[in-house]
């Protein structure tokens, strides 16, 4: 069969829902933003967003699918947005369009931010579980407390860059499109399948062939410089560029963004980035005066509550009677009994659904074929690594 | 000679705080980030309390009480709920915990940084060198509490339960043991040793403000890290190493500002050498 | 599917919830029939206590001003931005607050944010006069930019000299290289020390994981009197530190050490002498002083600091400024104010006597007032 009649099969709605989302987010947005309908506060949180959203997609990518723990992801952003915005700066003066410097400097950040990602991949090789989250975390705090101290980034003043303008949100909406691409075909790549088979079983997948290595250090560095990218972004969006933002505290809240999206869920990151943004902006903007010092707490009860909602295994059945899910079940119950022999070989081709895939399956399942359903595979509150 | 005993004051106090850590990590499995901001709940009950009463011995009793009932009421609303849950879920509520609990410590005492003086112990001199008493007693402390610790987890039955669930769950249930009830005990020793670490804390360092607890709790997480989670000689012997480290490094002028850098690549390069830590028990991998 | 479905309820919840709360408690500070005068600080975080004082020392002034009746009968507005001391969280609330209708700003409260609140200010050409942003760049962004405190520069240049002119020969200076404010302070010192031949030891700390000095202590322990150009809370700890290791030097440190008798209980036995540059002495008899200061404790129970005074006088010296100009149109955009408040602030017959002294402004946007050097009462 040709390559063309295999992608017409395999075509399933949910494979491009991400760029569908992301594509009418950016037509609708540079449409209004051109015809001057949405106030600047807008684009600008717009460009927050974009860059929330590649920062979450990214980490999901060592989080979700390679099952490692980072708490290092601002320290990527730091390096990126110092170095990125500070060839920015020189370029500048070389050539005149601010796009082709704020495109150029996107790449320098990302590459510098990558190599930052190789190193840390590094101690991956040996690492495992909180140990490794701690070696990310100190990491970020190192590449922060260097760019604080060296004098060409401003030291304590902070590196003062030229702001994009309003339009940088157009930018962000490119490269998150150009991030899914790459990111998606990935994932369902055969690279992809070895990825999420590391994150299974990483001995199992060791004796199977998987280069291990090669794919720990792959993940880091591609995650890594889509960190280094959305940090140059930040540094046109906000001047000057500081080193207080990018501590831990930072790397903490995108890791919320991907927890509360779902661990491998590209859409899911998407979403929960944007909603968490949005919320902090609201929360920012409404609760400003004395009412400030509540939008914390505000924040952490939503934090706790969401969370505990979403994964109290208490609370599972009685989510599972009254949610839309449950909806959307009876109705492919229906769907089934229909016909039965399309939905067979759509589960067959759905087996390696790897995007929702919570977090382990254990070899058995994956030998035994066919997994008919989720519930048989729910992870048992254990790390990937601890088997 | 006198950047020693500074080094090792302080990093009594990361070595009181990373025990509290590496208890709760090691049976429950979970990075408590709260950790840091129970300590700065517990420095507020002293502030309060010495100024209520003006008594330190009232002040320290109630900091111990509020903390601990403090740790048993987060572990019963924030973490039980999610035991059997994926750790990260847990991670992100600690995390949860943590903001709202400074928050609401800015909502009540405010911004501003407040002074505590619990009692001044004073100095000794040997020789050349000034020492402070509260440094002295603060090691001395920290090291009686890792003994009785060690003790409590070795010969009592509470303390053998918890190693049975720190090492396996199910088994542990299996063999009749409450792993509900050894966790919430686990989280209430936790927590009461975050009130003497807020004690010492403030013995050395004598003011509070709502963000007190969150850089000396990344300090004694990474103690905990470098001595090996879940060891408690190991934590002692992280969060005293760690305090050296900082204090050499801060006596040297041209140093100081890369502190930071310098004390995370040590941490770095020793998990290097030992991925587990410096008295971390290796686990063979079973397929 | 049953995932992603599952989140999408639940973050809709969330989503929904947020709206709800924000929009009941949406507070519309800024009205069409008021003077709205807006600014962003850390209301929040590590340096909330300095963006609340600020806040604390604007509100007062506000109450005083509204009470009087406003300016030309109209009252005035005042609303305040968390920025968490952040550029983007500072840029995000200037472009909040000029949407809502701000006509006049106070800028932000430290240096790092309100230069991202300065570059923007000057595209929109928005007049603001910040009470605390004390590095110089902040009034280099255009001339629509002013402050009330002291530049950083002049300070560590006054210290300098001022060492050198008491005759101290063994000096120390210890600041915190993490911080704009203490490191653009030594800066000059450095400068003017070497200028005069004024010879210092020095040690430095990092303000965001450094609370124990004595190391810092330690390294300066033989000097006669320690330069600390930071704030009020460290300076304790460091005072505190120099106590229990028997070193008597003078401390001497700049305006941000204000507050610093509030720093210690009336156990603590401190040995050392604490002097320190400032505009503003909440002990002073200075009628205007002391009316602000008895209006700050009877609203708020506490002394006022440093940032509020300078909170305080940002927005009277503001009135002051839009009486002289005599604005009359309370929809004045904030461009057309912004021309009218520039002339009069740097007109030469213009100075406003605040609780931090007598101020005059030149064109550059700095302030010119008469420093004094007090020494801490206990």
């Amino acid at each position: 069969m040709t390559y063309f009649g295999y992608v017409k099969n395999d075509f399933k709605f949910k494979h491009i829902v991400n760029y569908v989302i992301v594509g009418a987010a950016l037509i609708l947005f540079t449409v209004l933003q051109l015809v001057g309908a949405i106030p600047r506060s807008t684009s600008y949180l717009l460009t927050q967003i974009s860059y929330s959203i590649i920062l979450s997609v990214s980490l999901n990518l060592v989080v979700g699918f390679l099952g490692e723990l980072s708490l290092g992801h601002a320290g990527f952003m730091c390096a990126g947005a110092y170095i990125g915005c500070y060839f920015g700066g020189i370029l500048s003066e070389y050539i005149g369009s601010k796009l082709l410097v704020l495109i150029i400097s996107m790449l320098i950040g990302g590459i510098v931010a990558a190599v930052f990602g190789l190193i840390v991949g590094l101690p991956a090789l040996r690492l495992k579980g909180d140990y490794l989250a701690i070696v990310t975390l100190a990491f970020g705090e190192i590449v922060r407390n260097l760019c604080k101290n060296v004098p060409w980034f401003g030291k304590s003043l902070g590196l003062s860059t030229k702001t994009y303008g309003v339009k940088l949100f157009i930018v962000g909406f490119a490269v998150i499109l150009i991030m899914l691409i790459l990111l998606q075909n990935l994932i369902r790549s055969k690279h992809g399948r070895a990825i999420t088979a590391i994150r299974d079983n990483e001995i199992a997948a060791r004796a199977m062939g998987i280069n291990v290595t090669y794919y720990k250090l792959f993940v880091f560095v591609f995650s890594a410089f889509f960190a280094g990218v959305a940090g140059v972004l930040y540094g046109n969006y906000a001047t000057p560029v500081l080193y207080s933002f990018f501590s831990y505290n930072y790397s903490i809240e995108i890791l919320v963004m991907v927890v509360l999206g779902g661990m491998g869920n590209i859409t899911g990151s998407i979403i929960s980035a944007t909603l968490i943004t949005i919320a902090n902006f609201i929360l920012t903007t409404k609760l400003s005066g004395d009412l400030a010092a509540i939008k914390n707490l505000v924040y952490a009860l939503i934090l706790m509550v969401v969370v505990i909602f979403n994964n109290a295994p208490a609370l599972q059945s009685f989510k599972e009677k009254f949610s839309f899910a449950a909806l959307n079940d009876r109705l492919m119950e229906k769907k089934r009994a229909k016909n039965p022999e399309k939905f067979a070989a759509d589960i067959r081709n759905d087996s390696a659904q790897w995007s929702r895939i919570p977090t382990k399956i254990s070899m058995d399942e994956i030998l035994s074929t066919d997994v008919v359903s989720n519930e048989g595979i729910r992870d048992e509150g254990d790390k990937p690594s601890a088997k | 000679m006198s950047t020693i005993i500074d080094g090792l004051s302080l990093g009594s106090i990361y070595a009181l705080i990373a025990l509290g850590y590496t208890m709760v990590y090691g049976i429950a499995k979970m990075l408590n980030f709260a950790h840091g901001d129970i300590i700065m709940i517990g420095a507020y009950a002293l502030f309060t309390m010495m100024n209520l009463t003006g008594s330190p011995i009232v002040a320290i009793i109630t900091a111990i009480v509020v903390c601990t009932l403090l740790g048993i009421v987060i572990e019963k609303v924030a973490y039980k709920p999610l035991r059997g849950a994926s750790p990260l879920a847990v991670l992100i509520t600690a995390i949860g915990v943590s903001y709202l609990l400074q928050s609401v410590a800015q909502i009540i005492y405010g911004a501003k940084a407040r002074p505590v003086t619990l009692f001044s112990l004073g100095t000794v001199k040997f020789g050349e060198v000034t020492l402070s008493l509260s440094a002295l007693v603060t090691l001395i402390v920290c090291a009686v509490i890792m003994v009785g610790l060690t003790l409590f987890v070795k010969c009592t039955k509470i303390g053998r339960a918890m190693v049975a669930v720190s090492e396996d769950k199910a088994a542990a249930q299996l063999m009749g043991v409450n792993v509900n009830n050894i966790i919430s005990i686990t989280f209430a020793i936790g927590s009461c040793l975050a009130a003497f670490a807020a004690v010492f804390y403030l013995l050395q360092i004598s003011a509070t403000s709502p963000t007190l607890g969150s850089m000396p709790g990344i300090k004694a997480f990474t103690a905990a890290v470098i001595g090996g989670i879940g060891s408690i000689p190991g934590a002692m012997i992280g969060g005293i190493l760690l305090g050296l480290i900082e204090k050499l490094c801060q006596s040297v002028t041209a140093l100081s500002p890369y502190t930071t850098a310098i004390e995370f690549g040590i941490l770095i390069l020793i998990l290097l050498v030992k991925p587990t830590g410096l008295l971390g028990r290796k686990r063979r991998e079973k397929v | 599917m049953k995932k992603f479905v599952k989140f999408v309820s639940a973050a809709m919840a969330v989503a929904l919830a947020v709206v709800c709360f924000a929009s009941c408690s949406s507070n519309q500070v800024f009205k069409k029939d008021t003077w709205n005068i807006g600014c962003t600080g850390p209301l929040t975080g590590d340096a909330a206590s300095y963006g609340i004082s600020v806040q604390k020392g604007a509100t007062i002034a506000i109450e005083e001003i509204n009470a009087a009746g406003g300016l030309n009968g109209y009252l005035f507005a005042f609303d305040m931005k968390d920025d968490k001391a952040e550029a983007a969280d500072a840029a995000t609330g200037y472009d909040t607050l000029f949407e809502a209708g701000m006509q006049v700003s106070l800028g932000s409260v430290t240096s790092g944010s309100c230069k991202s609140f300065a570059a923007k200010a000057a595209q929109d050409n928005v007049f603001f006069i910040t009470p605390s942003a004390s590095e110089e760049a902040v009034i280099q962004y255009g001339d629509n930019a002013f402050r009330v405190c002291f530049g950083d520069p002049d300070q560590g240049t006054l210290a300098a000299d001022q060492i050198k002119a008491d005759g101290y020969t063994n000096v120390g200076v210890i600041y915190e290289t993490s911080s704009s404010y203490s490191a653009g302070v030594f800066d000059a010192f450095k400068a003017e020390a070497e200028k005069i031949g004024l010879e210092y030891k020095l040690a430095t700390f990092d303000g965001e994981n450094n609370k124990d000095f004595s190391s810092q202590v330690e390294t300066l322990k033989d000097c006669d009197i320690f330069f600390m150009p930071f704030y009020y809370t460290e300076a304790s700890l460091v005072a505190k530190a120099a106590t229990a290791k028997g070193v008597n030097a003078v401390l001497f440190g700049v305006d941000g050490f204000d507050g610093i008798d509030a720093m210690f209980t009336k156990d603590d036995v401190i040995n050392n002498k604490i002097l320190y540059i400032t505009p503003f002495d909440a002990e002073s008899t200075d009628p205007t002083v002391s009316k602000f200061v008895a209006a700050y404790k009877a609203k708020y129970n506490e002394t006022p600091d440093q940032f509020a005074a300078d909170g305080y006088d940002s927005v009277m010296a503001i009135y002051n400024a839009m009486k002289k100009a005599d604005v009359k149109d309370v929809n004045i955009s904030a461009s057309d104010l912004c021309n009218l408040l520039k002339a009069a602030i740097t007109a030469s017959d213009f100075s406003y006597t605040g609780a931090t002294g007598t101020m005059t402004w030149a064109t550059s946007g700095a302030c010119t007032k008469v420093p004094q050097i007090k020494e801490m009462k206990r």
